[in-house]
């Protein structure tokens, strides 16, 4: 029986000592074994003078997942860099379609392990466009207040990485804290702490109770003293503000033609909130401001999330205040089968727009489930934004954009 | 729905457009030709009256007969999503323009249609395979690649199941192919 041999064998042996050497020892060779396929691929993988390849990745601790980044740096200077991904691919797009409607919704929660409910909300809506299903205005309340406080969880979370990713040990921490206060209490309303499931097809999967209630009234009474103390850590430190000031600076027109969305185009003065700008849900009926800023750069993406956790707070007082009585969900058969259709639906996310594409054939499955995440087009703009920062600034500049590999790869 | 972006949209492309503008909750659709796909992307950003200044998203399908690359775009100046079927690619070597010429940010969703569909994109400069290993041979997300748990086309039935050619074999047994008419 004969057989390919391993991809490593085919290569022609090198010349050059240095790669002789680095095969022996095992050492990852950041340069593909292989003729570049595309023009741009040519020209990354050719070395100017004093230039030199250096792997990030993909374990390394700032890349919030598993990423690998080829750095090309001239000393300490990031020249170019090529991110390489698919490390965590799962295919959750063909998943879905071999999936029925139901089961799918299972299947888009792990996409952004931080903010699940946004990876559901855009699927579960395209479905009930499909179906022409509206569900019950106490479901979209649940689904408002639950989202906003998946929200928070999540930019506190951010407001953590982006300290540690500087070299601040301190703020993660009291980010996790107030991440497991939300996690616990979206446990006590979902049943999960992480992968949450709670959207269905038509409504959600429970009402409300009264430990959600109790740990919800405990957190509110002191959320907005707690999360303004544990700001004061990073936005009253010189070293964290002057080193984020003027880093990664983006204008309106390249935000725009980089496909970028949620909080890192409101950095750059461009008010676009899908919650406004194409409204859902009960966003009409709720009062909140979208805050922006002008300067476009690390700290304004920053200052962005942290007046967007003041203004979810405020609009899970009002959806409290405001949520009727009635069913959560509206009446569905088991088996779903829609007319054969398309339909778009998206949600403004903690990270910009979370959209999904669903085609139905008239079948219990969808034909086609088109999953758009935020994450994976925000990390292409770190090649346009890295170039010319310190390899440590740029950890910095990538940390801002806040992606998640989890969404990345899909 | 929007009927006054109905009217603008058969006035400005009228003879471009190859099937009737479709409207249904917030969406408005419109398909045109693949080589159109530039000018028609041009012409809605550019045109104040249109202005559609965001790329929502930008998709591969392969309806199992054809495969089509779909644009939702988004504007101030309407309120329903404008959807843009590029329709009738051939399924043996889909070709389109790219738009990168347009919006920088649609080069990965660019890549990732060609990786999973093997859709070529005319113009955009760094198209490779993102999410699958270069030396990978099959498109996944094509209709006639099964998943391994079919227990019909396992591993015990001689099918490599990470890897599938998309030309049917000969003597492979005839697949059914799952097609809609989107």
């Amino acid at each position: 029986m004969t057989s390919a041999p391993p991809r490593g064998q085919q290569e022609v042996p090198s010349d050059d000592p240095r790669v002789q050497l680095d095969e022996a020892l095992g050492v990852f060779e950041p340069v593909p074994p292989y003729p570049p396929r595309t023009e741009r691929e040519a020209e990354f993988y050719t070395l100017g003078d004093g230039e030199m390849f250096i792997n990030m990745g993909p374990q390394h601790p700032s890349t919030h997942g598993v990423l690998r980044i080829v750095l090309k740096i001239d000393g300490e200077n990031v020249v170019d860099l090529d991110p390489v991904l698919g490390y965590l691919h799962r295919g959750v797009e063909k998943l879905c379609e071999n999936a029925d409607y139901h089961h799918s919704i299972a299947y888009l929660d792990p996409l952004e392990y931080i903010s699940s409910l946004f990876c559901e909300w855009p699927g579960v809506m395209a479905f009930e466009k499909l179906l022409d299903v509206t569900p019950p205005p106490r479901a979209e309340y649940l689904r408002v207040l639950s989202s906003e406080l998946n929200r928070i969880l999540s930019h506190s979370m951010f407001i953590g990485w982006m300290a540690l990713d500087l070299g601040g040990l301190t703020p993660i921490l009291y980010g996790l804290i107030e991440r497991d206060e939300i996690a616990e209490m979206l446990a006590a309303l979902t049943g999960q702490r992480l992968l949450f499931n709670y959207f269905r097809i038509g409504g959600v999967n429970g009402d409300l109770n009264h430990e959600f209630l109790s740990r919800l009234g405990d957190w509110m009474s002191r959320a907005t003293t707690q999360i303004d103390a544990n700001l004061g850590l990073l936005n009253e430190n010189e070293i964290f503000v002057r080193r984020m000031r003027g880093l990664g600076t983006m204008d309106q027109a390249t935000a725009l033609r980089m496909c970028m969305t949620g909080p890192n185009i409101r950095a750059t003065g461009i008010p676009l909130d899908f919650r406004r700008a194409h409204p859902y849900s009960v966003f009409p009926e709720l009062d909140f401001d979208i805050p922006t800023r002008d300067e476009g750069d690390c700290l304004a993406r920053y200052l962005v999330r942290v007046d967007e956790i003041k203004q979810s707070l405020r609009i899970i007082d009002q959806c409290l205040n405001q949520m009727p009585d009635g069913p959560i969900m509206a009446k569905l058969p088991r088996l779903l089968r829609p007319r054969p259709g398309r339909a778009y639906a998206a949600v403004e996310g903690p990270r910009g727009q979370y959209a999904a594409y669903v085609i139905s054939d008239g079948t219990d499955q969808p034909f086609r489930m088109r999953i758009h995440d935020p994450s994976f087009v925000h990390l292409q703009a770190v090649g346009t934004l890295m170039p010319g920062h310190l390899i440590a600034d740029a950890m910095a500049v990538m940390a801002s954009l806040d992606p998640i590999m989890g969404g990345v790869d899909k | 729905m929007d009927p006054a972006l109905k009217r603008r949209l058969a006035s400005r492309f009228g003879e471009r457009l190859t099937a009737p503008i479709h409207q249904r909750h917030d969406e408005t659709e419109i398909r045109i030709g693949p080589g159109d796909v530039p000018d028609v992307c041009r012409t809605l950003h550019d045109e104040p009256e249109f202005a559609f200044l965001v790329l929502a998203d930008l998709a591969g399908v392969d309806t199992g007969t054809t495969m089509q690359v779909v644009y939702h775009l988004w504007s101030e100046t309407s309120s329903d999503w404008l959807r843009i079927v590029a329709d009738g690619l051939t399924r043996d070597d889909p070709r389109v323009p790219s738009v990168t010429f347009l919006w920088k940010g649609a080069e990965w969703m660019e890549r990732e249609a060609y990786d999973m569909f093997g859709i070529t994109f005319e113009g955009n400069r760094d198209l490779r395979r993102i999410y699958m290993p270069p030396d990978y041979q099959s498109f996944p997300l094509r209709k006639d690649f099964f998943l391994p748990d079919d227990a019909a086309r396992s591993p015990g039935a001689g099918v490599r199941h990470m890897e599938q050619v998309h030309v049917p074999r000969a003597g492979r047994p005839a697949t059914t192919i799952r097609k809609a008419p989107a």
